[in-house]
């Protein structure tokens, strides 16, 4: 149905994020926007909860909303996304009232970039136009690359050049991708080219291109995600970036990874060929292997969270990728890891800043003993680790059962039994690693004897704390219930 | 393809090559603005002489779109680099070609060019020649970006890549032209942002004295 709540959701945050710019514009606002930056972005944060919000009825029971002639669409496949996304957005900006101490950006032009960042997380969900995506994900990269740039240290322009760099040529692949798909069939918007069997036919005619479009997508948005062979700029980009901005860019890969999907899916059903499944299962499971692999070996916090984070961003794309016959299953339990994986992530990588915030050092062998002084994060930390490796009860527990589940009937019907045991057993292994560099990483930094160099002498600000317990929480919650979040998951 | 066209396109890869050994970053630039007018001149003066034969709205639509095009890639992008030059240092530096830069080259230009194999036996059959002087600028390109160790010719290369695509460009819808445009020179910008905060910070633009190329 016709409806302009999508359209109202992607206005919400830019309307906001364009008046907290309006009061760095003028020198009489200064002082205010210097003094009520923080709560203009909580606020801004706290409307823009409310489109989505609002939407979750009507996409519960499976309604459509469209807001047509801009390719902008809410249902049941996007709105889990959209809502996590917007509640972690939210948490974040709470933990950014604790956090921030400023940077290179005036408060006003800080707070505009987020929630211009926010603005086009929710258009790459809502979007269904090959140009529109394209745009979208172009800045969300653009505005998350300024964000690195944000913090004061040396490092983080020379992260954020690289990161710009890199993401530059993938965004001349995502171009190619989706203007190919457009001179060969006219046409933009993504349902209306799989409702139209003359463009499909002119796709499928096209077996070489296809393939050669899907790996032009895979290649630009696997940069963008930080996917390997292309992640050179990620374990760079959290340790410069500000610990704030690693909590607002840990929710990046929600809309980035689905942009992907809802890209080479349609293709898949237009063509159904192995050699793009080899592609995208190929990457995912390269960059679940590297990412664990990677992680165990850092000595540096971040820089383990960041590799961490590839190997979810592997599992995810692999979880989605498990196209075919179950395809259904597929995007429901691969939306259903991203979202869980994100929110354990972000609560990861928020006690992590909270650590840095206390201690003012990332380096893992220089900590030890901060449980006794920082125990609500050592909890929160704990919580999230042992969900990211699928310890139950939290939610990464059911996430990795069915992602398991998920990737054994996959490789039993295109395999044998043996594959599938291959795969399942490969796939344990990378857990077993996640579940040690995690553990060992909460050993370092929070248990063992104090260290004298380290001067912590209690916890970081209910307003630092408090988000990263709610995302614990979080996990908890699903993991006892995980048909909460399951039943607003299903594809198009 | 059209004499015209032919030529404004061999004059645009010349330009591009030159731009790969120029050794002061301003020189690079011009060749950029150049380069960009060079490309772009083709579809400005078809659409301004359908605008003059024509004189309808739509003529004139497509006339401003082709100027902004021209216009934002030829005059607003090398503004925006050189206001970089002018807040940082017009380094004078010549193209390193060592085995790992030279590797990164040869298989950047092996998958292009196994693009325009993929393309040339099944469309744009028209549109070939056009193609193969797209992928040798892009290629002109990469190998500036790849051999430099300056931020702002690593960036002024990676703007040559992009008007490179400028004749694939050419068919994306009309409403879509401002927004892509303004993603452009807002990548620019941010990128000449970044130079002249890293500049501040380390008082060089030469990435190998930044720490991520391991200095």
């Amino acid at each position: 149905m016709y409806s302009l709540l999508p359209l109202l959701t992607l206005i919400v945050p830019l309307f906001s994020g364009v008046l907290c710019l309006f009061t760095c514009l003028f020198r009489f606002l200064e002082e205010f926007s210097r003094r009520m930056s923080k709560i203009l972005l909580l606020i801004s944060a706290a409307l823009s909860l409310a489109p989505p919000l609002t939407m979750i009825p009507y996409c519960a029971v499976g309604e459509v909303l469209e807001t047509t002639g801009l390719g902008l669409r809410a249902d049941s496949s996007n709105i889990a996304a959209l809502v996590s996304t917007a509640i972690l957005f939210f948490l974040v900006s709470i933990y950014n009232m604790g956090a921030e101490k400023g940077g290179r950006l005036k408060p006003g032009v800080y707070n505009f970039f987020l929630l211009l960042f926010l603005c086009c997380m929710f258009g790459l969900l809502l979007s269904y136009d090959l140009f529109g995506i394209f745009l979208f994900v172009e800045l969300v990269i653009g505005v998350s690359i300024i964000l690195v740039a944000h913090n004061t240290i040396k490092a983080a322009t020379e992260a954020a050049f690289k990161y710009l760099i890199i993401t530059a040529i993938s965004a001349l692949f995502v171009l190619i991708g989706v203007l190919t798909i457009y001179i060969l069939t006219g046409e933009s918007n993504i349902l209306h080219l799989l409702s139209d069997s003359e463009k499909q036919a002119a796709l499928a005619e096209n077996p070489r291109l296809l393939m050669f479009i899907v790996a032009c997508f895979i290649v630009g948005l696997g940069a963008d995600i930080g996917l390997v062979p292309f992640h050179g700029w990620l374990p760079d980009c959290l340790p410069a970036s500000t610990i704030i901005i690693n909590g607002f860019t840990a929710m990046e890969p929600i809309p980035l990874i689905l942009a992907l999907h809802k890209l080479v899916a349609p293709l898949y059903r237009i063509y159904p060929s192995n050699v793009m499944l080899a592609f995208m299962l190929g990457t995912g499971l390269i960059s679940m292997i590297f990412g664990a692999l990677m992680a165990y070996s850092q000595k540096d916090f971040f820089r383990m969270a960041a590799y961490c984070s590839i190997d979810e961003y592997g599992h995810s794309l692999f979880a989605l990728s498990l196209l075919s016959s179950l395809e259904m299953q597929s995007f429901i339990i691969g939306q259903f890891y991203l979202i869980n994986s994100t929110l354990a992530k972000t609560g990861l990588i928020l006690s992590l800043g909270s650590v840095y915030f206390k201690s003012g050092s990332s380096d893992m062998d220089s900590l030890g003993g901060l449980a006794e002084k920082m125990g609500k994060t050592a909890l929160s930390y704990v919580i999230c680790a042992f969900s990211l490796t699928g310890i139950p009860p939290m939610s990464g527990f059911y996430a990795k059962l069915l992602f398991f589940s998920a990737s054994y009937i996959f490789f039993y019907e295109y395999g044998n039994s043996m594959l599938a045991i291959l795969m399942v057993t490969l796939m344990v292994c990378i857990s077993i690693i996640s579940f040690v560099f995690l553990t060992r990483s909460f050993h370092r930094i929070f248990l063992g004897k104090s260290r004298t160099n380290i001067d912590v002498k209690n916890d970081v600000p209910m307003l630092m704390w408090l988000p990263t317990i709610i995302l614990a929480m979080a996990t908890l919650v699903f993991g006892i219930r995980p048909d909460l979040l399951l039943r607003f998951i299903s594809p198009v | 393809m059209e004499i015209l066209s032919a030529i404004t396109l061999v004059v645009a890869a010349l330009i591009t090559a030159l731009g790969c050994f120029a050794e002061s970053t301003r020189r690079t630039i011009i060749l950029l603005s150049v380069q960009a007018i060079a490309i772009g001149s083709v579809t400005l003066v078809r659409c301004l002489i359908d605008l003059i034969i024509g004189l309808n709205v739509e003529a004139l639509i497509h006339f401003f779109i082709a100027f902004a095009e021209w216009f934002s890639a030829a005059v607003v992008v090398p503004l925006i680099l050189y206001w970089g030059v002018v807040k940082t240092e017009n380094v004078v530096d010549a193209p390193i070609v060592g085995a790992r830069r030279l590797a990164i080259l040869v298989i950047s230009t092996a998958i292009l060019y196994m693009f325009l194999w993929i393309f040339q036996p099944q469309i744009l059959q028209e549109e070939i020649a056009t193609l193969s002087f797209c992928m040798l600028m892009f290629s002109f390109s990469v190998f500036l970006m790849v051999t430099r160790r300056d931020s702002l010719k690593i960036l002024t290369g990676l703007n040559m890549a992009e008007n490179s695509l400028y004749p694939l460009l050419a068919e994306i819808p009309i409403m879509l032209v401002p927004f892509i445009l303004t993603l452009m020179i807002f990548v620019t910008a941010i990128g000449t942002y970044i130079i002249v905060e890293a500049y501040r910070d380390h008082g060089t633009t030469l990435v190998d004295r930044w720490r991520w190329l391991g200095n």
